[in-house]
């Protein structure tokens, strides 16, 4: 992340968590528009600079799984419901690309493929899904994104 | 050699008349036979709604064949003759004898535990013996 590069010039051995935002900010101010330039920039200087710890990358707005993380101390919670891999609930021995309407669970609106942690499948169902969900978009059963 | 089984699955424009494609799958069964193939089963699947937009078209009529060949070179022939039919605009071509293999060789072992052990069938998810290599982590 650009955030670890930033820091060191400013207060040397701040950790990428809770940097001390005194003698950042000043520094910051004048780093922050001529060395990114881009979004990042005004997300900054703010509240989410805790989140530099392990689930670190945008920890701002994040899209699924924002409900049940509750209040996010710089770990997300794992298999929030406990949830178990359909496939190996079901016994299938092998996921079929041409039907769609099963491959859609595990589909966003968008086009998206979801990840395990939210739909709670297995590795090894993980894999089979994935390149049946890509045979089923090669072949126009699936979109490959929202818009298209 | 090993006998390799394919799915063929090919879209042709929606306004396409239904001897157009019946034509075009006789030229596919034509080739297949030539190369030493065999066309195990043709399904129509009728006019369907494309996910996105293919030349242009929202619909397509998406036919679905099932083939089984000896030689792998048949499968670039029946490429080919899609490619060049105007008809067809989209084609998609899967090989699926390793993964039928696999899903046989998954389905007789969880036959072959049943039956050892009948009545730990019943409390599967968390059996041990590592089923399909550890479903519930």
């Amino acid at each position: 992340m650009t955030e670890e590069n930033k820091v060191p010039p400013a207060a040397g051995d701040a950790p990428a968590g809770e940097a001390a935002p005194g003698s950042d900010a000043p520094k910051e101010g004048a780093a922050a528009p001529a060395a990114r330039a881009e979004g990042v920039g005004p997300r900054r200087e703010g509240g989410p600079r805790r989140e530099g710890g392990p689930g670190g990358r945008g920890g701002g707005p994040r899209r699924e799984g924002g409900g049940p993380g509750g209040a996010r101390k710089g770990k997300r919670q794992f298999f929030r419901k406990r949830k178990v891999c359909k496939f190996c609930v079901e016994r299938l021995d092998s996921i079929d690309y041409k039907r769609p309407e099963m491959l859609r669970e595990f589909v966003q609106e968008r086009g998206k493929i979801l990840p395990r942690r939210i739909t709670g499948t297995c590795s090894r169902h993980q894999r089979w899904l994935h390149t049946a969900i890509q045979r089923a978009r090669n072949i126009a059963l699936l979109p490959f994104g929202a818009g298209l | 050699m090993e006998h390799r089984t394919y799915d063929l699955i090919f879209i042709c424009r929606p306004a396409t008349p239904e001897e157009e494609v019946t034509k075009v799958v006789s030229t596919l069964e034509g080739a297949t036979a030539e190369k030493g193939g065999k066309i195990e089963k043709v399904e129509k699947w009728g006019t369907r709604k494309l996910a996105y937009r293919v030349a242009k078209h929202r619909e397509g009529q998406y036919v679905y064949l099932a083939l089984s060949s000896t030689q792998g070179e048949m499968i670039k022939e029946l490429e080919r003759r899609l490619k060049v039919n105007d008809a067809v605009i989209k084609y998609l071509t899967v090989r699926t004898d390793e993964e039928l293999k696999r899903q046989r060789k998954l389905t007789a072992k969880r036959e072959r535990r049943l039956a050892r052990r009948p009545r730990k069938a019943a409390a599967a998810p968390a059996a041990p013996g590592a089923e399909q290599g550890g479903a519930s982590a």
